[in-house]
This record gives structure tokens, sequence and C-alpha cells, in this order.
């Protein structure tokens, strides 16, 4: 693409989600999720070929829908109260309306259908920004309402993604649908916290981009995108051997990698307001996606070869460049003793 | 305590920055310097805990502990340089720095005094042994092993999570120390059972119960020498020392919410002995073996009298070194012939006669023959169940018998009787070895003169 107007695109979608964060009025929100879609849609479809224009239309056909149901909750929300200044939801129904609305953007059971699928029809850097960049802004408009969301909705839909994107992990063997079924197990943490800290939200988010970022990097740098492939790493850079077992643990949240820290968190506020079996609950099913981090270690860094691999390799073209992965890895895995520093973020 | 956990993270740049002819010395030398230092934890003036700092302490339960986690690391390196000696110079180092975390991790885990400091420490070595049995073991069931391992531990650590923060919560402190004196009887309600549940069902996994002992033979067997050692000596132990602080705060509901598990470990400890008779398996022997010394641990924290829990603690330090012991000399064997099989190597005692003592050694310390400390663990337990209930001597008997009978088949299969001869030309035994067998026997033989140190805090 044309590097000007391919600057131009992407600093359309920036510009998209700081309106959504950075205003005050219901309709600049609207406004700045539809600049964001439709600027994202030409990011999809960097390749030119029919798998990622099924994967972009999915993505836009369930982004529209979103942003529609979410005008409609605004108009409510406008009649009820008189006026577009975002505070809290004024109207329970405008409210669930935008709890859905919301949980269709971030990718939230029961709307996580589009998930694994557009993020496998895309390339691995498109897919990057998909899983990491476009979650930002929903979130912030469910922290800035999150004292009015039905409690009921979000934990159901809290508690359904952590299962969903434990058990549909599974049976994958794609890279990227992995990442799409982490992210939406992630996106169900973050959510469950909302109502109780919403703070422990942002931290759980910080985190998991952080972790994401690493992990995209991570596959951009070796070009894989299947198990398979991912097993080469060892022949191309035993470093990133490694660097992939260590990311995928804290991904898992296993102590004392920095994964661990926001679930821990989130684990001690809920049990701080007195809900024992909920925190317990997502805390086993998230061992559901330990698992499948672990198949992929199992292939990548921890199996060693006596001889070379026998699998087919893929032609080595130049090493693409990774921005800013030292500092990434070192954030997504050393973090844990930091956690009194949790206060800088109130 | 820095004294000991600097020095022991510093073994790691010790070993990347070292030349390839001294990274065994260099750090073999440095982790037994450690282990030197950590013995004068042992000096416990009064029976009130060594505090260091607010995170650290040290109380006659976990010094033991704690030497006996610093003792093992030297032992370690030195069981693991003959199978590593042909990997690469940064494999070899790889391995060396998962030890020292490890050994990190053990440390701090010891010597927490918050209670959720020691559960992050305590899923943290479970990282470390993921990656040695995982990465260098060697058989393809090592995966299974490995995967057995860490989801039998996670799904029974993840309650004692929520568990800890819940009594943060009630108590508005975790710091051991300020426990000791809040102590109060807990209410009797349907949620404090599931909070003692969730309190102990880590531990029951980790140390491990016998209906939940599937990854012990697994893990052990699969492991490389050095992860077997410290799975065996170690790594269970952290189960032991976990019950031991936690049931302090969860009377009065152990009076009941103990019965099912003493009745596992009861009856685990006849099966699991039984099933020691029938192995053909070396290192699943030693295993199941183990098992069976850790469910008499359980039956003496359950119990909760103060010989009991001196046998308790005595029983982990020796159960700690036989085990250990008895996993480098069945290693000595798999690296000669190359298999676990015990009928593969038979006969060994024309062949390598002071092996045989070595072996003869441990057999009779892990029956516990009388002086040694194995013998006093398992009486104060037997003395102890016994008069809680009458009838367990009879079950405590029938282990006692059972353990000196596969303990003695397994010394008379590998070094009794006449060699076969594919075994005549394996290669005599190294000064490495009978080195690594008497830094196990000596601390074992002289605790007998004092056992008054490894006795724990109801001395």
């Amino acid at each position: 693409m044309n590097p000007l107007i391919f600057t131009t695109i992407l600093m359309t979608v920036l510009l998209g989600t700081m309106i959504v964060m950075m205003s005050s009025h219901w309709l600049m929100i609207w406004i700045g999720f539809e600049m964001n879609l439709l600027a994202i849609i030409p990011i999809l479809m960097k390749k030119y070929n029919p798998r990622t224009m099924e994967a972009s239309t999915k993505y836009f056909l369930t982004q529209a829908t979103a942003s529609m149901l979410l005008m409609m909750a605004i108009i409510i929300n406008l009649m009820h109260s008189g006026q577009w200044t975002i505070t809290k939801v004024f109207n329970p129904t405008a409210s669930i309306i935008m709890t859905s609305a919301l949980a269709m953007k971030l990718g939230l059971t029961p709307f996580h259908f589009w998930v694994p699928e557009v993020t496998q029809g895309i390339s691995l850097t498109s897919g990057l920004i998909l899983l990491t960049w476009q979650k930002l802004a929903p979130m912030s408009i469910l922290y800035q309402i999150s004292p009015s969301i039905n409690l009921n909705i979000l934990l159901t839909m809290a508690v359904l993604s952590i299962l969903v994107g434990g058990w549909g992990g599974l049976n994958q063997t794609q890279l990227r649908k992995i990442m799409a079924y982490s992210s939406i197990a992630h996106m169900g943490w973050m959510t469950a916290v909302l109502a109780y800290n919403p703070t422990l939200t942002m931290l759980n988010m910080l985190i998991y981009i952080m972790m994401t970022l690493t992990m995209f990097m991570l596959f951009i740098h070796s070009s894989s995108t299947t198990t398979l492939s991912l097993s080469h790493t060892w022949n191309k850079t035993p470093l990133t051997t490694t660097l992939i077992l260590i990311t995928l643990l804290s991904m898992g949240g296993l102590p004392p990698l920095s994964g661990f820290m926001p679930k821990w968190m989130i684990i001690q506020e809920l049990t701080k307001n007195n809900s024992i079996i909920l925190p317990t609950l997502m805390a086993i099913m998230a061992l559901l996606n330990l698992y499948f981090y672990m198949r992929l270690t199992y292939s990548t860094s921890l199996t060693m070869f006596p001889s070379t691999n026998n699998m087919k390799m893929k032609w080595q073209f130049e090493t693409k460049r990774i921005t800013f992965l030292p500092p990434l890895i070192v954030m997504s895995s050393l973090l844990l003793p930091l956690t009194p520093m949790l206060s800088i973020l109130d | 305590m820095l004294k000991i956990i600097i020095p022991t993270i510093m073994l790691m740049p010790l070993t990347w920055l070292s030349k390839k002819n001294m990274i065994w010395i260099n750090t073999t030398t440095y982790s037994l310097l450690i282990s030197l230092i950590s013995l004068s934890l042992l000096n416990q003036p009064s029976n009130n805990s060594l505090n260091f700092s607010l995170m650290f302490f040290s109380d006659p339960l976990s010094a033991p502990l704690l030497v006996l986690t610093t003792w093992l690391l030297p032992l370690m390196l030195m069981a693991s340089q003959h199978h590593l000696s042909k990997e690469p110079l940064i494999r070899k180092k790889l391995y060396i720095t998962m030890l020292t975390m490890l050994q990190t991790f053990l440390i701090m885990t010891f010597t927490a005094t918050e209670l959720i400091s020691f559960y992050i420490l305590f899923e943290a070595t479970l990282v470390p042994t993921l990656i040695i049995i995982t990465r260098w073991g060697n058989q393809t069931e090592r995966l299974n092993a490995g995967l057995y391992f860490l989801f039998y531990t996670l799904m029974g650590s993840l309650p004692l999570l929520v568990a800890l923060i819940s009594i943060q919560n009630l108590t508005g402190s975790l710091n051991f120390l300020l426990i000791q004196y809040w102590n109060q009887a807990l209410p009797d309600s349907w949620s404090n059972i599931f909070l003692w549940l969730a309190c102990m069902m880590a531990f029951m996994v980790k140390m491990p119960l016998y209906g939940l002992h599937l990854w012990l033979p697994k893990a052990h067997v699969e492991a490389p020498i050095a992860g077997s050692m410290v799975l065996a000596a170690i790594l269970l132990k952290l189960g032991g020392y976990g019950m031991l602080r936690i049931t302090t705060m969860l009377n009065p509901q152990t009076s009941f919410m103990a019965y099912p598990f003493l009745m596992l470990s009861l009856w685990g400890m006849i099966m699991t002995s039984s099933i020691c008779l029938r192995q053909t398996d070396l290192k699943s022997l030693i295993a199941y073996s183990s098992v069976s010394h850790m469910a008499l641990v359980i039956v003496a924290v359950l119990i909760q009298t103060p010989w009991s829990y001196m046998g308790a603690t005595a029983l982990m330090i020796a159960h700690g070194l036989t085990s250990s012991m008895l996993f480098c000399l069945a290693n000595s064997n798999y690296e000669r012939t190359h298999s676990r099989t015990m009928i593969l190597a038979r006969g060994l005692q024309t062949l390598l006669p002071l092996m045989a003592a070595w072996w003869l050694l441990a057999s009779l310390t892990n029956l516990a023959l009388p002086p040694s400390i194995n013998l006093i663990g398992e009486l104060f337990v037997v003395m102890s169940s016994f008069s809680w209930s009458n009838i367990t001597i009879i079950l405590m008997g029938t282990n006692i018998t059972i353990t000196a009978l596969y303990s003695l088949y397994m010394l008379i299969t590998t070094q009794r009787g006449k060699y076969t001869h594919h075994i005549n030309s394996i290669k005599p035994s190294f000064t490495r070895e009978n080195a690594l067998m008497a830094l196990h026997m000596t601390p074992l033989l002289l605790l007998s003169l004092n056992p008054k140190i490894i006795l724990g805090f109801t001395y």
C-alpha cells in the first residue's frame, strides 16, 4: 500500500479510538467507533485475497450491528435523561442494550463467534492490531458506565467467556485462532471484575496487551502461523523458543511471572467482596487455557530433537524487524514483584 | 536470610560466566558453601522462632527443611554430571540455572512469613520442575508426566489462593507470626468446611494423598536424576510443611474433617507398599515407597498431637535423605544399563562391592532400622496413632512389615545372586558416585546421634 495512504488510515484508526476514549458527548463516542471501524477495514485487508475479504466482511457486519445497538442505547438514554453527557446510564433497558453492544465489540460470549474466524483470516500484524488496540475503546466505555451495568448480565457473560475461551482453544492448532480464544478468555476476566473495581480491569488490560504484543511479535519474527511451523523456531533462533515458553507460561497465569498478577488481584478483589465460588470457578477454568499453552510450549521449546527437524521447512525470508521486543518480554514476565505499584493506576 | 538467598541467586550468573571446564566445580563448591551457612540456622536457642525480618523467619520446623534443601543442591549437581556430559554447553548451563532457580524459590518458600508469599513461591517451584522433567527426561512419557504434575498441583492449589484471601479478609493479616497469636476457633458452618477443604487439598495433592497420587510415579520415573532427587526430597515436604503451618488456623474442624483423609492415608500406605512388591521398574518402586512414607506423615499431621508432629518432622527429613539416596543409586544403575528394569542389573555385589554397601545402608534406613532417624519418625507416628485409636496399630504394623519386605526385595534383587553375563562389562563406580552416597548417608547417620534438631517445634 502507498505509505502515505497507509499512514493516513492508521492515524484514522488511532484517532477514532482516541475520540472514543476522550469524549464526553455520546454522539462523538459513536462517531469515534465508526471512524475506527471504517479505517480498520483496509488494514485488515492488507493482503487482497478472498479469505481476508471474508474476515473483513464478518468484522464489519458485527461491529456495525454493535454500533447500531449502541446508538439505540444512546437514544434511549437521551430520552430518559435529556442530555448527551457520558455519566452513568439512566435507564436499565439502555444499560442492557449498551452492555450487549460493547460485548459484541469486545468479543464476549455469547457474541464471540466472530473473533476466531476474523483473526484467522487476516495477517499476523493486522491480527495484532485487532486483538489489542481494538479492545481499548469498548473497554474504556465499559469502564465509564460501570456503576450502572446490570451485574447479572455482566458476570454471566464473563464466566461464559472464560469457559468458551478455554474450551474453544483446546482443539486448535492455528496460532491466530489460539490467540483469539485466549483473547476471549482474558476479556472474560476483565469484565468479571468491572463491577467491583474497574481499576483492576485496566490493570488486566495493560498486562494482557503487553503479553499479546509479545506473543504476536514472536510469531511475526518467525513468520509462523501454525503450531507446526512454530516448532521450527529451534532451528532458526533457539533463543526465541525460551522467550515463547516464558511468555506462554505468563499468559497462562503461572506465578512468578507477571501474568499471575491480574489474576491474583482479580481473585483478591472478588473474594474481598464475599463472592467465593465465582473466583474459584474462574481460576479453575483458566487452567483450560493453560493446557493449550502448554501444548504449544511442548512442541516449541520443551521437546529437544536430536537430529534435524523432520518436517517440511518453510522458505526463510529475511527476518522481519520486531519493534521493542526486549522491554516487552521483560515486562510480560518479570512484573510480579512490582505489584505494590498498582496504586499508580488509581 | 538474605545471606542465603542472595548467594543462591548469584549462582546463576556464576554458571553463565564460568568457563567450560569449570562450571561443575564452581557451582558445586559454592552451593556447598551456602549449605554450610544455612547450618547455623539449626541453632534455635528458645522455642520462639528466629525472626530475621518481616518477611523471612526460621523456626525449628523450617530450619531442618531449609538445611536439607541447601544440602541437596550440591548433591543434585554432582549427580547430574554424567548424563549431561554430552550436551552442548548452553544446555548444561540452562539445566544448572533451572536447578538454581528452583533452589531459590524453595528457600524462600520455607522461610516465608506471609502466607500469600508462601503460596506464590509454592506455585513458582512448579515452573522450573516442569521444565526439568519435560525437557531433560528420557522417555516420551515425560510429556504426559509434566502435564499430570502441573495440573494436579494447580487444581489443588487454586482454591488455596481463594481460601487464603478469605482468611486475610477475616483476620486482617496473613503474616504467620501474627496469626499464631490470633488463634481463635473457626465457627462451625458449611462455608468453613469448604474453607478447610480448600486449604488442605493443595497440600494433600502435593504430599501426595493416596487417591490423588497419580502424578507422582509418572513424574518421579520420567524426571532426570536431579529432578527425581528434588521431587522426592523437598517438593513432597512442601506439602507436609504447608499442612503443619495451616492446620494451626483450622481448628476445630480438623477433628471431624480429617477422618476421610486419615482413612485414605492409612489404607493408602498399605496399598502403595504392596504395589512396591510387584514393581519391575526400580524408580517406580522408590516412587511408590515415597507415597507410602508420606501417607504416614499425613496421618501424623492430621492427628495433631505433640508426639505426632515430632514424628512427622523427623520422618520428612529422614525420608528426604533416604529417598534421594535411593534415586541416586537407581540412577547409577540406569547410567550403566540404560534401563530401569530391576532384574536387568542384578547380582551387583560381586561387581561393585562398595556400591553394594551403600545399597545396604539405604535399604536399611528405608525400612526404618534402629537407631536411624527414620525409625524415630515412624515410631513416633505409630505411637501417636495408637493413642488416637488402638486399631491403627494393625495397619501400621502391616505397613512396617511390607516396607521391610519391599526394601529387602529391592536390595536382594539388585545386589545378591549371580550376576548376569551382560553386565560384566559395566564401568566401575566413579568416585563422584561414592562421594554422593557418602554425602547422603553421613547426615543421616550423624543425625541419629542428636535427633533433637529435627524433631520440630513441639520438642
